[in-house]
């Protein structure tokens, strides 16, 4: 045998390592696997029944307002894989009001998973860095301080937004989305209540901005419809909003205290524009000021008319 | 059974380099945002005991940097036993034996006078760090290693690392994810960066530093023997050293094994130890047939002479030295600083910080948000692989102080969150022509979105215009509140425009300058922030 390296051999060689390198790395046929499943979710039908509570001793008042809408079991069933989606969108610790409150996502977790739940997910498409938001925010720590191997509070994975078609959209006809979100046996939003200088106020509709890919900002354009659309694949089983801070002014990231009312309220409704509406009252605005929540009542989303949205108060 | 041999005694110096490589790279993975505001440990320590850095930033700042001090105690421990470091503990070293069995055999015919380069790159270093050329960071080893590291090796690591996982992840069946995806999560965890980045200069990082390896084929160490100047710093505290290899028989001729086998050169053909060049490797304890060689306390200094350059060579040099800066000084862009050229919070004024800045990218590698970048030719040739910030590939995180924790000569300066969040590094501005409210009658404000001063510097007037199609719409107009506005750069990035950003930050106001400022009472007024 010839060990020497003539012309041809080095040629040969090449051609085959660079090819089976561009291969693993340029992977070029797509496979992929059918996400037509993950859009097609049965949806649950319509209640328009909202739990209002409040009270300071937030995992007691979490309680209580989910017991007041038929409890965690009415939308956890036992072997569900569960999402959880705060708001952890910036890098302000809780005290700011620019985030869901660590105690109220903690709280609907531990629920999850005595209502039987297989897995909690728990994640957010930041908009600062992330780590520093998921740290700040305090859920990670509140989390991981649970150690439990079925509730994980995880950093979006880039691998795993899938391209979903928007066929009832009117502005928006396609967007990349989580496919954790959408896989979700049980999707709970929980949004913070909060001020937001285009939409007006950020609560539940803006709140699912956090499971989208791409160039978020984009979306600005026409918000109020996008956001309609977008309610259109994503929805949630129930919306739990938290305004046990609320940001008034400077939002949505704020940063003064003096821009923060303490409320100590939580809204809950399997509903998202009747929890969206109840919680723009909590603001002195007539929900049909939110732009968003508006478009998309129009798009039978949801019930926006307070006469047919009953309160169910504690205490 | 044989009878368990001692290990050899170059089994010890191989431990130890892999020991220090192996912190060398568990620190530069560290040097990363480690889930609190503080950072414990980062690979600035390398930096710190870095001697070579420790006199040129002294030189530089006119006084002792304190940051640096422990950088002398790795010159006195060369004093008492020469260059243990090199042979020992330097990860340049290190990777460069190790990529030795891939190199094979050569032959050594580098012409002698090449060696006395690292002399003269050491003066060049020492001289230009007095009148104000800073050069330390382009021939010192460690800026090297790391700056090719940050900026190249690694990104492209992650890279392929994620585009493998990727691939099996979304086109792999379910068995093979069964083993990739814990693997994945591993690697994730503890190796990979957390967001893949990518750097301006990751090519000419990388060239740098794979010349060095590549400069292995003509000569083992070749980089160590005759460019490294902080070996030749080294070397020159390692003429005094007692502690050293010696021979016991010199002259013995028997078959110059020796002066073949030292990977630096430093045995001649007589079987003489020169200790400026020896790195204590111990190869030639191990294979000297005889045993001629050992180490101990030298009783005077070796007959070998010492090197170094000529007195013509020197005052020569020195002259350069002096004159080059002069050269540098006469170009525009000391007295107009470019415009887009953003430097981090924290930054000195721009002369002390070029000084002072050893071009190693570790404020590069920490920075989370990916926003700072080498530098090319903006702040002159000497600013090349210094850090600017680059918004539009990524912004300064408003509460993160990172930077300024590990730069390993106060060249940005280690501020408090609280105080760094007043540090102007620039000002925003809207360009009308552009920004879609302005120029197409159509809402956005996602720049007002993202500003992260608590009393916005970005805030928005609602105006009645007319848009494309001829209505009239009312639309939330942006604009920026210069007293409040600290160039954080989060504007430019997130502007939706495909392309160029619609506002644009520059360095105009900042503060280490205050003479370029814009407003200047306005941002010092204690009433805002």
């Amino acid at each position: 045998m010839d060990h020497n390296m003539d012309r041809r051999r080095f040629l040969r060689d090449a051609a085959a390592w660079s090819l089976s390198f561009s291969l693993i790395l340029h992977w070029p046929f797509p496979f992929r696997i059918d996400h037509a499943e993950a859009v097609g979710r049965p949806t649950p039908p319509f209640q328009t029944r909202v739990g209002i509570g409040k009270g300071a001793n937030y995992p007691q008042l979490v309680r209580r307002v989910i017991a007041l809408i038929g409890g965690m079991e009415a939308f956890v069933r036992p072997g569900m894989r569960v999402v959880i989606k705060p708001n952890i969108s910036f890098d302000r610790p809780p005290e700011m009001g620019a985030t869901t409150h660590p105690m109220v996502v903690r709280t609907l977790a531990e629920m999850a998973v005595e209502a039987g739940a297989d897995q909690v997910t728990i994640f957010d498409r930041t908009c600062n860095e992330a780590r520093r938001c998921y740290h700040t925010s305090g859920i990670l720590p509140a989390i991981e301080a649970m150690n439990s191997s079925t509730i994980r509070c995880e950093y979006i994975d880039g691998r795993k937004f899938v391209q979903v078609d928007i066929p009832e959209g009117r502005s928006l006809k396609n967007w990349t989305i989580y496919r954790d979100a959408l896989e979700a046996d049980c999707y709970i939003n929980v949004p913070v209540a909060k001020q937001h200088g285009l939409a007006g106020l950020s609560l539940g509709l803006k709140n699912n901005m956090g499971v989208l890919g791409g160039n978020r900002g984009r979306l600005h354009r026409k918000l109020d419809q996008n956001l309609a659309d977008l309610a259109t694949i994503i929805r949630p089983t129930l919306t739990v909003i938290d305004a046990t801070r609320m940001l008034l002014r400077n939002g949505p990231q704020g940063g003064r205290l003096e821009d923060v009312l303490i409320n100590n309220t939580v809204i809950a409704s399997a509903d998202p524009l009747a929890a969206d509406a109840c919680a723009t009252e909590l603001f002195g605005q007539s929900p049909d000021q939110v732009g968003a929540t508006v478009s998309a009542a129009a798009m039978n989303l949801g019930t926006l008319q307070m006469d047919r949205i009953s309160r169910i108060e504690w205490p | 059974m044989a009878m368990r041999k001692t290990p050899p005694p170059t089994f010890w110096r191989r431990l130890s380099q892999v020991l220090f490589l192996v912190l060398f790279l568990v620190l530069f993975v560290q040097t990363d945002y480690q889930g609190k505001d503080e950072l414990s440990g980062a690979i600035n320590l390398l930096f710190r005991i870095d001697p070579l850095i420790g006199l040129s930033v002294s030189l530089t700042a006119r006084s002792f940097v304190v940051l640096i001090a422990p950088s002398m105690f790795l010159l006195l421990s060369c004093f008492l036993a020469g260059r243990w470091f090199c042979g020992w503990a330097c990860p340049m070293g290190t990777l460069l034996d190790a990529s030795n069995p891939l190199v094979g055999s050569r032959k050594d015919n580098i012409p002698r006078p090449i060696s006395k380069i690292r002399h003269g790159l050491l003066v060049i270093i020492f001289v230009g760090a007095l009148f104000g050329l800073p050069l330390v960071g382009y021939f010192d080893p460690f800026a090297i290693l790391v700056r090719g590291l940050t900026m190249s090796i690694y990104p492209a690591f992650s890279m392929a690392v994620e585009q493998l996982f990727t691939l099996t992840y979304q086109h792999g069946p379910p068995w093979l994810n069964f083993a990739t995806e814990p693997l994945y999560r591993i690697l994730r965890d503890h190796i990979l960066p957390f967001e893949q980045k990518i750097f301006t200069l990751a090519l000419p990082a990388a060239i740098i530093l794979l010349t060095v390896f590549l400069m292995e084929l003509f000569q083992r160490r070749f980089f160590c023997r005759n460019i490294c100047p902080l070996g030749a710093l080294l070397g020159m505290a390692a003429r005094l050293a007692p502690w050293r290899i010696r021979n016991r028989q010199p002259g013995c001729r028997a078959c110059g094994g020796c002066s073949e086998i030292c990977r630096t050169g430093a045995i001649d053909d007589l079987g003489r130890v020169s200790n400026e060049r020896c790195i204590l490797c111990l190869d030639c304890l191990q294979q000297c047939p005889n045993h001629h060689f050992d180490f101990g306390r030298a009783k005077r200094a070796s007959a070998a002479a010492s090197e170094g350059l000529s007195r013509r060579a020197l005052i020569g040099t020195i002259a350069a030295g002096i004159a080059v800066p002069f050269l540098f000084a006469v170009r525009p862009l000391r007295r107009h600083p470019e415009a887009r050229l953003l430097r981090p919070p924290g930054a000195r004024p721009e002369g002390e910080f070029l000084g002072r800045c050893v071009r190693c990218g570790e404020c590069m590698q920490v920075c989370i948000g990916n926003a700072l970048h080498p530098t090319f030719a903006e702040a002159g040739v000497e600013g090349m692989f210094t850090p600017r910030l680059i918004p539009r590939i990524g912004y300064c995180e408003y509460q993160c102080t990172l930077c300024g924790q590990v730069c390993p000569t106060g060249a940005i300066e280690r501020l408090p969150a609280s105080k760094k969040q007043k540090v102007v590094i620039g000002r925003a501005f809207i360009d009308r022509n552009r920004c879609l409210p302005y120029a197409k009658g159509i809402p956005c404000i996602v720049c007002e979105e993202h500003c992260p001063t608590p009393q916005k510097a970005i805030r928005f007037r609602s105006e009645k215009i007319e848009n494309e199609q001829g209505t009239v719409i009312e639309v939330k107009q942006p604009y920026v509140i210069d007293s409040l506005c600290i160039g954080c750069g989060i504007c430019e990035n997130k502007c939706p425009l495909p392309g160029k950003s619609a506002i644009l930050v520059t360095s105009a106001g900042e503060s280490r300058h205050t003479s370029f400022g814009l407003n200047e009472s306005s941002y010092i007024d204690p009433e805002y922030h």
